[in-house]
């Protein structure tokens, strides 16, 4: 019997199925050798059995066994917390695709708002009426949470989208019985533009809406560090991986890293590292505008979360 | 809420770690649920100590270093104090009060002062406790 693979995807955009389609021939020559049993976004799927007699509403959610499962996406609301925990129940090894199963992702953003102000002002901004949800929508959890804070997963692989190649090369070595072969070094690591040491940057930060200063003439290995250049680069504090053992992919269209694969180690905060890399090396971090959005990838893990409620002091 | 606030609090080796030293020696009273870590240098604690302090329940953290300019390490404290203004920043941003964080100077023979500003720590984290107890929307 074939390898069996389950696909699931919950609060995320399905970017890393559309980046997994993407790989091309090598997807073909990965499909003659697994059998896909689940992948909602591809096939049609149950999600309950018909023989339980249960109604399509309350029934359990049942998904079938496989060797592998892949989740894309984080948990918002208690049906994909539901889908979640059926999917670990029924795969041997749980990957986290993308950056909102691993950290939280883009959703988790709204981590620093309680459910109801999100309600709130998406629904019902303005008005004096309390915006609720319908009872047929399943209800939010109290926020974003990665899919690890759930349930057990065995292999994080962030990215948004993580890269094509990555993710054949995660399922291949699985289906070889091998661990992963993961980088664990921050972007800065396969970056080659020119860096000339610390000290050497300017001495605050600006909002990248000039270009770079680069030659577009020459290629990337010629310019200079966009850090160095004043422009608010992530790569120092962000996992490496996104352009392969090459330029990292931001790099590469001359564009500042947005740090899209999360913190270097697991449970890192990108947000306090960039501002303390910042700070040590003599820079005015307070030039940074809305500096919370450093950890728009990475809101997961209870990094963003609502202000506390304070007694106005005057 | 008769509980102490916990506070975790940095020393460096070579000051205030001494100061707490002889804090004990001469008898100093200070609150009791002050829990000491001896570092090497101020200038060692990454802002993610703090904040993991903080996540795994300290009520406030604080860094107490040499004077400036007195650092064992030259400017070992001067790159503690970057970071404190770091973390005091960014603490907000993380939903904590900034008033949990502090940074002080020690030298080693001020253990008055160092008992001092543990003394201020706890009144502080104290009242900001009584603020969070209040109702909030109802301010003064």
């Amino acid at each position: 019997m074939l390898p069996r693979l389950s696909f699931e995807c919950l609060h995320g955009c399905s970017g890393c199925e559309m980046a997994l389609l993407d790989c091309g021939e090598q997807l073909l020559g990965l499909l003659d050798r697994v059998e896909i049993v689940h992948f909602p976004l591809l096939m049609d799927h149950k999600y309950h059995n018909p023989l339980s007699g249960a109604s399509d509403e309350e029934g359990e959610i049942i998904l079938p066994e496989a060797e592998i499962g892949l989740v894309s996406g984080g948990v918002a609301n208690v049906e994909q917390l539901q889908v979640a925990r059926a999917l670990r129940a029924q795969c041997r090894t749980l990957i986290s695709l993308g950056t909102c199963a691993t950290h939280g992702g883009i959703p988790a953003l709204r981590n620093q708002w309680t459910s109801e102000e999100t309600l709130q002002t998406v629904f019902a901004y303005g008005s004096p009426e309390k915006a609720l949800l319908p009872s047929e929508v399943p209800a939010l959890l109290d926020r974003v949470y990665s899919v690890d804070e759930q349930v057990a997963v065995d292999v994080a692989l962030p990215g948004c989208p993580p890269r094509p190649e990555m993710m054949l090369e995660v399922i291949e070595a699985l289906l070889r019985r091998e661990s992963p072969d993961l980088a664990h070094k921050s972007v800065c690591e396969t970056c080659p533009v020119i860096r000339k040491g610390k000290g050497q940057g300017q001495g605050t930060m600006q909002r990248f809406l000039a270009n770079a200063d680069y030659d577009p003439e020459e290629p990337v290995e010629q310019m200079r560090c966009l850090l160095e250049q004043g422009l608010l680069c992530m790569g120092p504090v962000t996992a490496g991986g996104c352009g392969g053992r090459e330029t990292p992919l931001c790099i590469r269209a001359r564009v500042p890293c947005r740090g899209c694969y999360g913190p270097v180690r697991p449970g890192g905060n990108q947000l306090l590292d960039m501002m303390n890399g910042l700070a040590s090396n003599g820079i005015d971090y307070r030039s940074l505008v809305d500096r919370k959005s450093l950890l728009r990838f990475s809101g997961g893990h209870g990094l963003l979360k609502p202000a506390r409620k304070r007694k106005e002091s005057n | 809420m008769s509980r102490e606030a916990k506070i975790i609090a940095f020393c460096c080796n070579w000051c205030s770690y001494a100061a707490a030293d002889l804090a004990g020696i001469s008898r100093l009273q200070y609150p009791g649920s002050i829990r000491i870590i001896r570092v090497m240098c101020s200038g060692m604690v990454h802002p993610e100590m703090v904040i993991h302090a903080l996540d795994k329940g300290a009520d406030g953290v604080m860094i107490i270093g040499c004077h400036l300019g007195e650092c064992h390490y030259i400017r070992g404290n001067e790159m503690a104090l970057a970071r404190a203004e770091v973390i005091a920043d960014t603490l907000e941003d993380l939903g904590y009060e900034s008033e949990r964080f502090r940074i002080a100077w020690v030298s080693s023979a001020e253990p008055e002062r160092l008992a001092e500003a543990f003394r201020e720590m706890s009144a502080r984290l104290a009242s900001l406790r009584e603020t969070d107890a209040s109702p909030s929307g109802i301010g003064e």
